[in-house]
């Protein structure tokens, strides 16, 4: 009995020291979050020498497949959850997931600064990836082809800008699918006649347009002030996606993201607190 | 002025110098900066090969991600309680136990799966492999209109739109098999036939998926045998409870089918000859081709909670009602022309899940489930009188319940292990105990518990 209580106090204390030693959060989805999500990591491994966060990309497509299959323990995603994918989460762990906003972004329409467009109103851009605007004379701009550039269809930016954009259309066969917000920005760059899209935290060195609501509404460029204010007409929320209800060393690594610290992040990477 | 003098030569031998100083710097820097600029072009030129290269290959990438490939296979033991039976122990947990055999090995599904999904145009084509033979499970195409993206239509072989365990994955489910109920009234799951499906991706109403369809009625593989076709639907409406964590999905289905008798002689719960419960026989010239009743209604509900410190909870239930036309032995869905009589029965039956998820990899699984296929009959009405002949009850009227326990252990998002025991119940004819009756064996539970030690790959 007494070999019994000792091998069952061995077992105890290895599994203790072993939890309370490792500590290891895996990260994994939208490519747009991945500087958000390396930065917040970094600051917290910092302050806590003890956990271990590893951070990937691929898509908010691929992290949801990744939240689905187990294999990351948060998923990045620039766009809500589909109801067949909450379908999949629901048949393997019976839950719809728990979503959390932890930020806001203004989806930017990237032209090369030499293009004299200065504005698009939301249908315009609309008919442009959908292809039914083909030149940029047809509004307002010299006499060229309009270049098309977006996202990979895994990426969560690509669905977004579909669903929310193009109302569900699909993009023009011409368009270039990227790998990366940062490759469509370095294309549009390249590209005189180029159009992209793509999270603020990317526009760097082209110019992003004005956009308007439709024809009659001011045209607002993708600042703090006006995606805070709600007036950009292409905002959207920065999402991370968990199992369950977070508990231990998850929630506190989510408690602080959510956090005045983990917020200030937000805002020197480019996307705007939701706080 | 004589410093002025002094200074002129120097001064006239730098005015010559310097330009040719400056020539002989300027022409190790042309040589220089012609190097660097083959060396660019030639990095440029290769990198335009590399680009066009990338181009081609990410066209021919491209049709490939649209090709989807994946299977799993189950390989098992299963072991029983009895053997030589008067039925097929372990028909509905399954298949049956060979003759002197109480436990097997065997390959339960081996299943290779082809998808193009070309966004909305899909084609599918599944099929099953295991020592027994190669059958086919799907074979499909979906296509789904370019306006709204709502509305759909697929023909082919596919799963049947009723209820909800039907269309849940075998590789997924937490149970090595359907309830019996389902194995009864579908077997195969699947059948040829074409289906209208709207299930909206955006907005209030992607909480809605409606499917409605024509099907030949015989299931997944049998030809067509009469001129009957059945018409098979099931919405169902998904209502989140995301501040709590919970959620609940319900859905109601519908059967409106025929199968043709071949013969003049119909059965129906009735009465025999010394007024005992038994069957009825209508035996109108008639009745030679006549469409017999194939009507069910089914419910069907999954509540899901996100329990704290545990994981998710599922609660998963369905409840089926009707008339099903079989044979004098069997209640299962004919599949074929039948050259016996046909038996009409109304039968119900339902089951109930409790699924514990603990932590990521393990789950527990309680299943309860009951199918009634004579619904006019009591174990009761079971009698030495009444157990003989084309008139009398049978073991086919028998209701029988199943509880289920198992434990399901995933190794990793490819592999998981399956423990499950089935404790098979079956109503309790006391009547005929010590009765000379081919049902006496029924007077108590027949010992036909199954369990099954499962191993699935999934890729």
């Amino acid at each position: 009995m007494q070999n019994i209580t000792r091998l069952f106090s061995l077992v105890l204390i290895f599994g203790v020291i072993s939890v309370v030693a490792e500590v290891k959060i895996t990260v994994k989805g939208s490519d747009t979050m991945v500087i958000l999500a390396q930065r917040w990591a970094e600051r917290y491994m910092a302050a806590k020498p003890d956990v271990t966060i590893q951070v990937t990309g691929g898509g908010s497509g691929t992290g949801i497949s990744a939240l689905i299959n187990g294999t990351t323990d948060i998923c990045n995603a620039s766009r809500p959850m589909k109801p067949s994918e909450r379908d999949k989460l629901k048949q393997r762990f019976g839950t719809r997931g728990v979503e959390i906003k932890t930020a806001q972004d203004g989806l930017s329409i990237y032209v090369h600064e030499s293009n004299s467009v200065q504005e698009l109103t939301i249908e315009q851009i609309r008919n442009i990836y959908a292809g039914r605007i083909t030149s940029w004379k047809e509004v307002g701009g010299s006499n060229e082809k309009i270049i098309l550039y977006g996202r990979e269809n895994n990426s969560g930016t690509y669905v977004y800008f579909r669903d929310n954009v193009l109302l569900g259309e699909d993009y023009s066969a011409t368009m270039q699918s990227l790998p990366g917000t940062a490759a469509v920005v370095n294309a549009v760059t390249k590209d005189k006649n180029g159009i992209g899209y793509g999270g603020a935290a990317y526009g760097k060195g082209i110019r992003e347009l004005k956009v308007k609501a439709d024809a009659n509404a001011t045209a607002y460029a993708p600042t703090v002030e006006n995606i805070k204010n709600g007036d950009y007409p292409i905002t959207r929320f920065l999402y991370l996606y968990v199992r369950n209800k977070p508990t231990g060393a998850l929630k506190e690594y989510i408690d602080w993201i959510l956090s005045d610290d983990g917020q200030s992040i937000v805002s020197q990477v480019g996307y705007f607190p939701i706080r | 002025m004589t410093r002025w003098k002094q200074s002129l030569p120097y001064m006239l031998m730098l005015t010559v110098a310097l330009p040719l100083l400056s020539l002989a710097q300027e022409e190790p820097a042309t040589k220089a900066e012609t190097t660097t600029r083959q060396e660019l072009e030639e990095t440029r030129d290769a990198l335009q090969g590399l680009s066009d290269s990338f181009a081609e290959y990410r066209g021919i990438v491209d049709v490939l991600r649209k090709i989807k490939i994946s299977g799993y296979i189950q390989s098992q033991y299963r072991s029983t309680d009895l053997v030589s039976t008067p039925y097929a122990v372990g028909a509905f947990s399954g298949g049956a136990f060979p003759t002197n055999s109480k436990g097997l090995f065997q390959i339960r599904r081996g299943r290779l799966k082809v998808t193009y999904d070309n966004v909305l145009t899909q084609y599918v084509l599944q099929i099953d492999a295991i020592p027994t033979g190669v059958s086919l499970k799907d074979a499909y195409v979906a296509i789904t209109e370019p306006w709204t993206k709502s509305f759909g239509f697929q023909m082919g072989v596919f799963d049947r739109p009723f209820g909800y365990e039907i269309s849940y994955s075998s590789s997924s489910r937490e149970t090595p098999e359907r309830s019996r109920l389902f194995q009864t009234l579908f077997p195969g799951e699947r059948g040829t036939g074409a289906k209208l499906f709207y299930a909206p991706q955006l907005g209030p109403l992607s909480m809605l998926r409606a499917d409605v369809g024509v099907f030949n009625g015989s299931g997944p593989s049998a030809l067509e045998f009469d001129n009957f076709k059945d018409l098979i639907g099931h919405v169902a409406y998904q209502i989140p409870f995301d501040d709590i964590g919970a959620a609940l999905d319900i859905g109601v289905s519908g059967y409106l089918g025929s199968t043709r008798s071949s013969s003049r002689y119909i059965y129906e719960a009735g009465t025999i000859a010394n007024g005992a419960p038994g069957y009825g026989v209508d035996s109108a010239l008639t009745n030679v081709s006549r469409g017999m009743n194939r009507h069910y209604i089914g419910f069907d509900a999954q509540f899901y909670y996100d329990l704290p410190l545990l994981g998710g909870t599922i609660l998963r239930g369905e409840y089926i009602t009707g008339t099903q036309p079989g044979l004098a032995g069997s209640s299962t869905s004919i599949s074929a022309l039948p050259t016996t009589p046909i038996y009409s029965r109304k039968f119900t039956g339902w089951y109930a899940y409790l699924i514990q998820n603990i932590g990521q990899a393990n789950q527990l699984v309680l299943k309860y489930d009951v199918y009634d296929p004579n619904t006019d009959v009591a174990a009761s009405d079971f009698a030495a009188s009444n157990t003989s002949g084309a008139t009398g009850l049978s073991a086919t009227d028998i209701t029988v319940s199943t509880l289920g326990l198992g434990w399901i252990y995933h190794w990793d998002d490819n592999v998981k292990f399956v423990f499950y025991y089935e404790i098979v119940n079956n109503e309790k004819l006391t009547n005929l105990a010590g009765t000379s009756s081919s049902l006496s064996i029924y007077s108590d539970d027949v010992r036909d518990n199954v369990l099954t030690l499962r191993t699935q790959v999934k890729f």
